[in-house]
């Protein structure tokens, strides 16, 4: 059995408000493995942004391990974890995260430009994303300009045109009528068949859940159940 | 994407505040154009005014010790023809092309035959102030070779005395050996001394004339040297300085800056306008770019967080926003330079004009482009403008990833 790509054991984070320190998660342990596509969900407040946003590699513990790829990336500098983020992550957001000055190609271009990739070739990659996700021909459209879903469908390809091994979506349906919500979930996992991709998502939506081969319960900082249920599509 | 391309997008996406910004940079950016463009030509015609108007040239060489005791010991210090025949050889030898004029000025009494004023003579060899005055070699009051006993004299001198192109004046001074002595000479022209102090007193005299009155045929208190150009004055000095010591010659050498008084006061204070102009424009730059930077961290702080978060560094979101301060500051100097531009132009065709101090006649306000100084300040504010940018983008960039994707 090959190496899990994330591998965490006794993860605490708390945060500081005023003079308390509030627990957002007490211990977590938690592996998962490649190609896999796992939701996280519970009631508001249980930890599941926090525990994205440790997977994401933009937040680090107070307490325990957190192995990503084989690495120990607690040990790595700002501009290392940047640098991973960039290859090897691609981020889907609440509120979709577009840079509203640039054109949807633009925006999906971002992270490829970013690395240092040529403009053509970025060009190139990100025209064929857009075409993925239904969207060439809106490209030339700023996101303004855009519906909520399209510009949900514009982040899940600037997520995936870096050819990351990891797409974190913290509540990416949030902001979504249920129809759009749907077809969000049914891309990020069409994607995840077709790619291999490993997708982690959050969600308080227990309906979009049926879609999702593996569920993990949060409740206070602690998972409470992780199960792979047979309903999964 | 590059970073300019982008940080020229938010600066359009908040235009208001970006043309703010830019209009304060551009107006401060053309008042410092316009003043260093009117400074330049009051330099340069205060310089023109000096070496040829005042007939100063370039060089001023003298017998170490003129200057202080001249007056009480002429014989000791006044340049004889051997060693002003030296002096001359040395100086063309480094300079070729250089002209060398003897001078001797002198003091007395001017008469009309009814009454008597003070008098400032300068005696000076008719070609000899032709190629002194330069470009002003058609301007009133110049000397002729065929007129031995010609005069030139301030107008206000002339006006003192009632007297005009062709009346004969007398001339009483003291000789080198205290003696009086007089002669008369007549009136060729009369000019404008640009010197309120000057204009009742000053004459031009030929120099053999000078000599003669003082009793002191082929000498000189001093020589005035003009060089190839102006450029080579302070190089020239250090050369003939040494060139003289090696002689075995005693002469003290004084730059037209030196004697000039009056256009190192005029410099001195234009220059320290200058600067009190630039700190403020400075200031309001700093200030500008500083609050248009700030305010587009906090607007754009889920951008910077979401930036960070797919892969920007913190030092790409600092060149981000250098970025936008940089093309402020650059769209500014160039906006204030065209402003600069279409303003001098205005000036100039107005054909203002003034009186300066001390003056005697009104000059125009001309306004030219000093290149030297334009570039000075757009560097200046370029680099300030980057510093105020620097420290909010370091603030951004440092700020942690998941503060700045919740920020709202």
């Amino acid at each position: 059995m090959s190496q899990p790509l994330f591998q965490l054991s006794g993860i605490e984070r708390h945060f500081a408000l005023g003079e308390t320190t509030v627990p957002a998660l007490r211990g977590v342990s938690l592996s998962i493995e490649r190609g896999e596509s796992v939701a996280i969900w519970g009631p508001s407040g249980s930890g599941k942004s926090t525990l994205l946003n440790l997977l994401g590699l933009i937040d680090a513990p107070n307490a325990g391990d957190l192995r990503f790829d084989g690495e120990d990336v607690l040990a790595l500098d700002d501009d290392a974890l940047t640098d991973c983020r960039n290859r090897k992550i691609g981020f889907v957001f609440q509120g979709f995260n577009l840079m509203p000055v640039l054109t949807a190609l633009e925006n999906v271009m971002l992270p490829l430009q970013i690395r240092g990739v040529a403009t053509s070739v970025a060009r190139q990659r990100a025209s064929d994303w857009l075409a993925h996700v239904g969207l060439e021909r809106f490209a030339a459209h700023r996101p303004d300009k855009l519906s909520g879903g399209q510009r949900q469908r514009v982040a899940i390809a600037r997520a995936l045109v870096v050819e990351p091994m990891l797409v974190i979506a913290d509540e990416p349906t949030a902001n979504l009528d249920s129809e759009n919500s749907r077809a969000v979930i049914d891309l990020l996992q069409k994607m995840n068949q077709e790619t291999g991709v490993t997708c982690v998502f959050s969600t308080h939506d227990p309906r979009l859940l049926d879609h999702v081969p593996r569920h993990v319960r949060l409740a206070d900082g602690l998972i409470e159940s992780d199960a792979h249920p047979e309903t999964a599509s | 994407m590059n970073t300019f391309s982008l940080g020229l997008r938010n600066l359009r996406r908040n235009y208001r505040r970006s043309l703010t910004t830019l209009l304060s940079i551009a107006f401060g950016f053309a008042a410092v154009a316009l003043f260093s463009g009117y400074t330049k030509e009051v330099y340069l015609g205060l310089t023109q005014q000096a070496v040829h108007g005042e007939l100063i040239g370039h060089l001023t060489l003298s017998k170490r010790g003129m200057k202080q005791e001249g007056r009480l010991k002429p014989e000791k210090y006044l340049l004889k023809a051997d060693e002003i025949a030296r002096i001359a050889e040395l100086v063309k030898q480094a300079y070729p092309t250089a002209r060398v004029a003897p001078r001797l000025a002198l003091s007395g009494l001017a008469s009309n035959g009814k009454v008597s004023t003070i008098f400032l003579a300068d005696g000076v060899a008719a070609d000899d102030m032709l190629a002194l005055r330069g470009p002003r070699r058609n301007a009133s009051g110049a000397l002729s070779a065929e007129a031995p006993a010609g005069i030139t004299v301030a107008r206000g001198l002339a006006a003192l005395l009632g007297l005009k192109e062709g009346d004969d004046a007398s001339l009483l001074v003291s000789t080198l050996h205290g003696q009086a002595n007089a002669a008369d000479a007549s009136i060729i022209d009369t000019y404008s001394t640009g010197n309120a102090g000057l204009e009742d007193k000053a004459l031009f005299i030929p120099l053999a004339l000078a000599q003669s009155l003082y009793d002191a045929d082929e000498r000189a208190d001093r020589l005035t040297v003009l060089l190839p150009d102006i450029a080579l004055t302070e190089t020239a000095r250090q050369q003939l300085d040494a060139a003289f010591t090696a002689a075995g010659l005693d002469v003290e050498i004084q730059t037209w800056q030196e004697l000039s008084a009056f256009y190192r006061q005029v410099k001195g204070m234009f220059d320290m306008i200058f600067g009190f102009i630039l700190s403020i424009v400075l200031a309001i730059v700093v200030m500008s770019v500083s609050n248009a930077m700030s305010m587009s961290v906090i607007e754009r702080t889920r951008e910077i967080g979401t930036l960070r978060a797919i892969g920007l560094r913190r030092l790409g979101v600092v060149r981000l926003f250098v970025s936008e301060a940089v093309l402020l500051v650059g769209l500014g100097c160039l906006s204030g330079l065209l402003l600069a531009v279409v303003v001098r132009a205005g000036v100039n065709a107005a054909e203002f004009s003034y009186v300066p101090p001390n003056g005697t006649a009104r000059m125009l306000l001309v306004v030219g482009l000093d290149a030297g100084k334009m570039l000075f300040a757009a560097v200046l504010l370029g680099g300030l403008g980057l510093a105020a940018a620097i420290f909010p983008a370091r603030r951004a960039a440092r700020q942690p990833v998941i503060d700045s994707l919740a920020h709202v």
